[in-house]
């Protein structure tokens, strides 16, 4: 392999637009070269960058394989799909943008509950009554098992869901639910709370650097460009 | 690890063939449960905790499977699929692959696939029996495989169940407090509330909702929360009932009302936790210390007096064994007496056997009845690395 920095940014939507206008904020602009729906991309000054344009879920799994030297995501990606993150990847800088909060969220309903001991002290109750555990439904899998064990809650079972999470409990097929929320109000319309202590992570977009990818002097001599650019 | 030598490979089959044969002679039936196993029994006996650390996938149909992280489960599965199953005691043994998930940094006595080598009993009546001879066989197999040096741990739930059943609190406090002990911070916390602040969760509600239902027959709750939630525009949403939830309610203006947990019997308990010390020396102190606090656990200390004495008949040498209150902390599905086996040439979180009683699995594994059970599976990688030496774990001996 040649000597190339390889940055990956998100490949669509506003986290892109933003993540973009972040770099160009600090001159280093982003082109895409070729095809304008390609995804493939070049900074202008710096021919031995590539910019690679891949979804916000991917650039996680591009830094932890070390197939990405740098790249924009959010905090909450890097620590669901690394259980090692702190090791294979180093956070540079907090961009500002992309917030949202990884939170526990049950229905407003359950009055009798307002933090996660609460859930605990019921959990029992519910299953000598429904012969199952509570279902939680998430795509956080691993901060939710993370932040219960920590808060010494065993008593429940993990519904993979990769959309529409927060419609979960009022469909049936979950009893409360781990997800994102930036206002909230996707929660409220759905007739759920945010546990006083269930905030599990506020998360925005960060400048990530893989520390599994080949690093040569050279290319960390474009790194320290482009972090000087951007002010880290 | 991801490949052994031929060598390690055939000094393992050799070390459990001689292991089985010991068990086999001992009236275990040797049996070879399946490597696939359902994944939904782990998660209703051991919980989500032991799946983020199993294998867990779906076969094309969409049924969920894992590739099983210990062997009891399985052998409880097959014990009974058994059709001639009556009741009547059975004893099994097992050699086989576990797998477990392990973090990055693991080291060498904590493989991701390792076999377990172990015995069962289910039913049996006299429990103190089964334990005692369970603890026996696992004993002289070990020094049968050439196992001279090593310390055996052993820990009781029955006498924390019966120190809390004597301590004065209401029933749902004992419950409280057992359910959270394998978790010793959320325990030291529930402690606390319950001496300090019992009514945290009624403090926590909305002080609309606590006026109007403070003082209201129970019966009248759930009529009281349907008005409050229509009041305040809350839909019912999800499977709880609005029944499970006044009930919840009642509980929590209970504990509010209830006198705090008093500091002796808080301080009982700490102190209950804190015992370590020889076994026998245990019993005694136990004894000293039920008495200060004026607390009759009189059986449960006889039971474990009596087991001693039917490990000491087998064989075993309790003069040198330990007691730990707080042992059984990380092994939530045990449910009475429970033993580790430690050798000085690897750590305390790498014993090479372990195992204790576990009344509630069979059930839970699909028993209409509850069923005695106690078992103990050993570790054989780590046995043949204590056999070696540390030399072996290091992999110099290749």
């Amino acid at each position: 392999m040649s000597e190339r920095l390889q940055i990956a940014l998100p490949s669509k939507g506003r986290l892109m637009e933003q993540a973009i206008g972040i770099f160009a904020d600090g001159g280093v602009i982003v082109q895409k070269t070729g095809n304008a729906r390609g995804y493939r991309g070049e900074i202008v000054d710096m021919p031995d960058v590539d910019v690679i344009f891949v979804s916000a879920s991917e650039i996680a799994a591009y830094l932890q394989s070390g197939r990405a030297h740098l790249g924009v995501t959010g905090q909450d990606l890097i620590q669901e799909r690394m259980s090692d993150w702190n090791e294979r990847v180093s956070i540079l800088k907090p961009l500002g943008f992309g917030f949202a909060d990884v939170v526990v969220a049950v229905p407003k309903c359950w009055v009798d509950v307002s933090t996660i001991a609460d859930i605990d002290e019921i959990a029992s109750r519910f299953r000598d009554r429904n012969a199952r555990w509570f279902r939680v439904a998430t795509k956080y899998i691993n901060l939710s098992r993370a932040y219960f064990a920590k808060n010494g809650f065993a008593d429940y079972r993990i519904v993979e869901s990769l959309g529409a999470t927060e419609g979960t409990p009022m469909a049936g097929t979950a009893d409360f639910i781990v997800d994102i929320t930036t206002t909230g109000n996707t929660l409220k319309a759905n007739g759920l709370k945010i546990l006083d202590d269930g905030v599990i992570l506020k998360s925005q977009a960060c400048l990530v650097a893989s520390n599994e990818a080949e690093w040569s002097p050279k290319l960390r001599q474009f790194q320290n460009e482009i972090m000087q650019k951007l002010g880290v | 690890m991801s490949a052994e030598t031929i060598r390690e490979f055939e000094a393992l089959e050799a070390q459990a063939q001689k292991l089985l044969a010991g068990f086999i002679a001992g009236g275990h039936e040797a049996v070879a449960p399946a490597l696939i196993q359902p994944a939904d029994i782990y998660l209703d006996v051991i919980g989500e905790t032991l799946r983020a650390r199993t294998y867990v996938f779906q076969d094309p149909n969409g049924v969920e499977l894992c590739l099983r992280p210990d062997l009891t489960v399985p052998t409880c599965l097959l014990h009974l699929e058994r059709a001639f199953n009556d009741g009547s005691t059975a004893k099994y043994c097992y050699n086989g692959t576990a797998f477990r998930f392990q973090p990055a940094d693991a080291d060498r006595a904590h493989p991701r696939e390792f076999r377990q080598l172990g015995i069962e009993t289910f039913g049996g009546e006299d429990r103190e029996q089964v334990e005692a001879e369970t603890v026996a066989l696992i004993i002289e197999g070990l020094r049968e495989a050439g196992l001279a040096d090593f310390n055996l741990r052993i820990g009781d739930l029955g006498i924390l169940q019966a120190v809390m059943d004597g301590a004065d609190m209401p029933q749902r406090w004992r419950q409280k407090l057992m359910h959270q002990f394998w978790r010793p911070d959320a325990f030291r916390a529930e402690l606390e509330r319950l001496a300090n602040r019992p009514s945290a969760a009624a403090d926590a509600l909305d002080p609309e909702l606590r006026k109007r239902i403070e003082g209201a027959p129970p019966a009248d709750v759930q009529n009281i929360l349907a008005d409050y939630l229509e009041a305040q525009n809350i839909e019912m949403v999800g499977s709880r009932s609005l029944n499970e939830i006044a009930e919840s309610l009642v509980l929590i203006l209970e504990d509010a009302r209830a006198e705090p947990l008093a500091p002796e019997t808080a301080d009982l308990i700490t102190k209950y936790i804190g015992v370590n010390a020889r076994a026998k020396a245990a019993g005694a102190r136990l004894k000293d210390l039920m008495r200060e606090h004026n607390v009759n656990i009189s059986d449960a200390l006889d039971t474990y007096q009596r087991r001693l004495a039917l490990l000491k008949d087998a064989g075993v040498d309790v003069a040198k064994a330990n007691f730990s209150a707080e042992f059984a902390r990380s092994l939530e599905y045990y449910t009475g007496f429970v033993f580790e086996i430690i050798t000085p040439t690897l750590s305390d979180k790498s014993p090479v056997a372990g195992g204790g009683r576990y009344d509630s699995v069979l059930r839970s594994c699909g028993a209409k009845e509850a069923i005695p059970a106690a078992g103990a599976a050993i570790h054989t990688e780590r046995l043949l690395a204590a056999v070696v030496g540390a030399k072996a774990l290091n992999g110099e001996a290749t």
